[in-house]
């Protein structure tokens, strides 16, 4: 059984069961594999990533949420129901964007986001306006009206998007909604996520492999690996390096600055160059008092600063370091097995 | 941004239930599935033999009109075909060759004065009933196999193709749903090519006959109508869509389905005339001449679209003149021998029909019109279309939400 690390905020016990999605202790098994080993996480309101290398058990993390698979062992509750005993109740409450591209051959982008409201119980006439305003809201334009299957990725992948939202669900779940999007589209895909969350009050839980979405939209990130949860929390707290310190970026003889500050008792290492601008991380934070010295050093070895402020580790060093430490602390447990006869 | 776009906003409206759920999606099943060309044309033509029976309810009807009834039942009698379209023919042969119906058979042994117009009621609804029957078991019952080969194979299996199915289960639609959505496209379907034109056929005998109280003394023909749609409906949709179930080609589905009505008819003819010819041989061995040749007369397999009694010499037998008058009656239906048996005229009990989901489907349908009511003709089909209706529920409730189990 994994170790489960809660992420997310924890409250009392009445907060905990309003909350849009918790899982406890969850193992599913197919055949002799364990793809989720005593999972136990919780999704609080806002937006949520889930990452995790291929294979790692998102899908079918995914899917217990939904209620379509059956579990060894664990609970699951979405906004307190449990989905194993009333799967249509915690449906109507969700809106999934799934990974795979699904649509009903024949129907058009509209009659297709039109289809999914009646599905979820809208009544005719309100199915279409919503789907027409959701679409209008997606910027799908006029290309709403060719059959879905003759859609560009990106489109198609709008279209997916406004029938996860149509019926207006508390909870979008949404696997690699980022995928086929051209930069553009995909900057406007993560700002209409944050306007769901921030405008609206829906719960976003993103399962994604894009980083840099993550770290773009996300408030907490859950990492995902080998089927137990290896890391969780907010963004700035994985981020946040292990000794507090500061980022000054600027242009010129940053190596003077480096001499000059070591010189006058701050300590400081030179990063490797990136772009026009180089990189100083000061390893001490230099406080209130002490910011005159920072900005004396870099008139005297005139540096230009761009920035300075408190450094953050990247969020792809956050996530490879998870994945080598669940790959060191499962070792024991592979050998154990390969050793099996 | 599109002038009109509002953004995104709350819903609070009043959410619809299941059955709206079940009717959406076979609604939007039936607009997709009429998108073909071939469909389209398929559902007209099957309205064709509708035309030729309501000419045989029209002539029916208009010999009561003109007070021809007893002039027919000679013309039966004498073996004459009676309107120049030879089904209403073979049916009335049968129906006013001396056989005359039970309650007024029993009237006329009690004493009681012939009414003419009550034996006019009651022939009317044997006649009525032997065409409704005739049409739903032979024209409507090939075509519907051809309507559902043409838009079943494709319903499950293009949404496990195209992985439609994440649109239904990740939205509050059940297995039960999804399943009565979908077989409500084909019962429509169905019940556009079998039990409306039927209706209609019913509803045109009535305007047709002199008086519109022939409505209230047909009043459960419609209703049988209906029954026996239902039960061609229910084992044959179920059966389609759980070949359509079982694989993403529905190129596969679609052999499946044609390969077992195929199958279960050759399965069927073949034992049925290896019944036949036994039956001969053990006539010919020995028994008496006149049972044997009356046998030989109702103990043919009746299988339809064929003539049973092409190996028998059309030139009666010395003991054929010992035969009763119905057997001459009989004998002068040959020609439309397949009708006949789908009219349930031919008595002979069909003991390998269980074996084919088309025969066995018509017995059912006799039964439902009180055609067959014999137990050992009835049970074994009955039974075999219950079977492959459960059979067929079970694997559609393990097979449509397969893929979210993988």
């Amino acid at each position: 059984m994994g170790d489960a690390i809660r992420g997310g905020p924890t409250g009392d016990a009445t907060d905990r069961a309003a909350l849009p999605v918790r899982l406890e202790g969850v193992v599913k098994r197919y055949g002799g594999r364990t793809v989720l080993d005593g999972v136990s996480l919780e999704v609080a309101p806002g937006i949520t990533g889930l990452v995790g290398p291929n294979g790692a058990g998102k899908s079918t993390l995914v899917r217990a949420i939904l209620g379509l698979v059956r579990l060894a062992a664990g609970s699951v509750r979405v906004f307190g129901v449990d989905p194993a005993r009333e799967p249509r109740r915690v449906r109507s409450l969700l809106g999934v964007v799934p990974e795979d591209e699904c649509s009903v051959p024949g129907l058009s982008g509209v009659e297709m986001v039109r289809y999914a409201a009646r599905l979820c119980g809208l009544p005719g006439m309100e199915a279409l306006r919503r789907a027409h305003e959701v679409l209008d809201w997606c910027d799908a334009g006029q290309e709403r009206y060719r059959p879905v299957e003759t859609l560009s990725v990106g489109t198609r992948q709008k279209v997916s998007f406004a029938a996860a939202i149509v019926h207006d669900p508390r909870l979008v779940i949404l696997d690699e909604p980022t995928n086929g999007l051209d930069p553009l589209e995909r900057r406007a895909m993560l700002g209409r996520l944050v306007t769901l969350a921030r405008d609206h009050g829906k719960t976003v839980f993103v399962s994604t492999h894009v980083l840099p979405d993550v770290q773009s939209i996300c408030e907490r990130v859950i990492v995902l690996a080998r089927g137990r949860v290896r890391l969780s929390g907010s963004i700035a707290e994985l981020t946040r390096p292990a000794h507090p310190s500061h980022r000054l970026e600027g242009d010129g003889p940053l190596d003077e600055l480096v001499r000059l500050l070591a010189a006058r008792g701050l300590p400081a290492r030179l990063e490797p160059r990136s772009g026009a601008a180089g990189t100083a991380v000061l390893l001490d934070p230099p406080g209130p008092e002490r910011l005159g010295l920072v900005w004396s050093a870099a008139r005297e070895a005139g540096v230009v600063v761009r920035s300075l402020e408190p450094a953050q580790r990247p969020f792809e060093e956050v996530f490879m370091g998870a994945l080598r430490e669940a790959e060191r602390a499962d070792a024991p447990e592979r050998e154990v097995r390969d050793a099996a006869p | 941004m599109p002038l009109h776009d509002v953004g995104y906003r709350a819903w609070t409206g009043r959410r619809l239930g299941s059955a709206a759920t079940v009717a959406v999606i076979a609604w939007t099943g039936i607009k997709l599935a009429w998108t073909s060309r071939w469909l389209r044309r398929l559902v007209f033509f099957a309205w064709s033999p509708a035309l030729v029976f309501a000419t045989s309810f029209f002539a029916f009807e208009q010999a009561i009109d003109e007070g021809r009834l007893a002039n027919m039942r000679e013309a039966a009698r004498a073996g004459r075909n009676l309107d120049g379209v030879g089904m209403l023919g073979t049916v009335l042969a049968d129906t006013l060759s001396g056989q005359r119906p039970a309650a007024i058979a029993g009237r006329a042994a009690r004493g009681g004065k012939a009414d003419p117009q009550a034996e006019i009621a009651v022939t009317r609804r044997i006649v009525w009933s032997r065409l409704l029957l005739a049409f739903m078991r032979v024209p409507q019952a090939v075509l519907l196999a051809v309507v559902i080969g043409l838009v079943a194979p494709t319903l499950v299996s293009r949404d496990l193709r195209a992985k439609a199915w994440l649109v239904y289960f990740t939205r509050p639609v059940g297995r039960l749903e999804y399943l009565l959505g979908k077989a409500t496209i084909l019962a429509a379907l169905v019940s556009a090519i079998t039990v409306l034109p039927a209706l209609i056929l019913w509803f045109l005998g009535v305007l047709v006959s002199p008086s519109v109280w022939v409505a209230v003394d047909t009043w459960d023909l419609p209703l049988k109508a209906v029954a026996a749609s239902l039960a061609l409906a229910v084992p044959t949709v179920l059966l389609a869509l759980a070949y359509s179930s079982l694989t993403a080609e529905s190129r596969i589905a679609s052999f499946a389905w044609f390969a077992t009505w195929a199958a279960c008819w050759i399965a069927h003819s073949s034992l049925a005339t290896a019944d036949a010819i036994a039956a001969v041989r053990a006539a010919d061995a020995g028994a008496a001449p006149v049972v044997a040749d009356r046998e030989r007369l109702e103990r043919r397999p009746g299988s339809w679209g064929e003539d049973p009694f092409a190996d028998i010499d059309e030139t009666p037998p010395a003991t054929a003149r010992q035969l009763p008058d119905a057997q001459v009656a009989v004998g002068a239906s040959r020609r439309f021998r397949w009708l006949a048996k789908a009219a349930g005229i031919d008595t002979s009990i069909d003991r390998w029909a269980w074996l084919s989901p088309y025969h066995a489907l018509g017995v059912v349908q006799a039964w439902i019109f009180g055609m067959e009511t014999r137990p050992q003709a009835v049970l074994p089909s009955l039974v075999s279309l219950v079977v492959i209706s459960a059979v067929s529920i079970a694997v559609l409730l393990n097979r449509i939400d397969a893929p979210t189990r993988a």
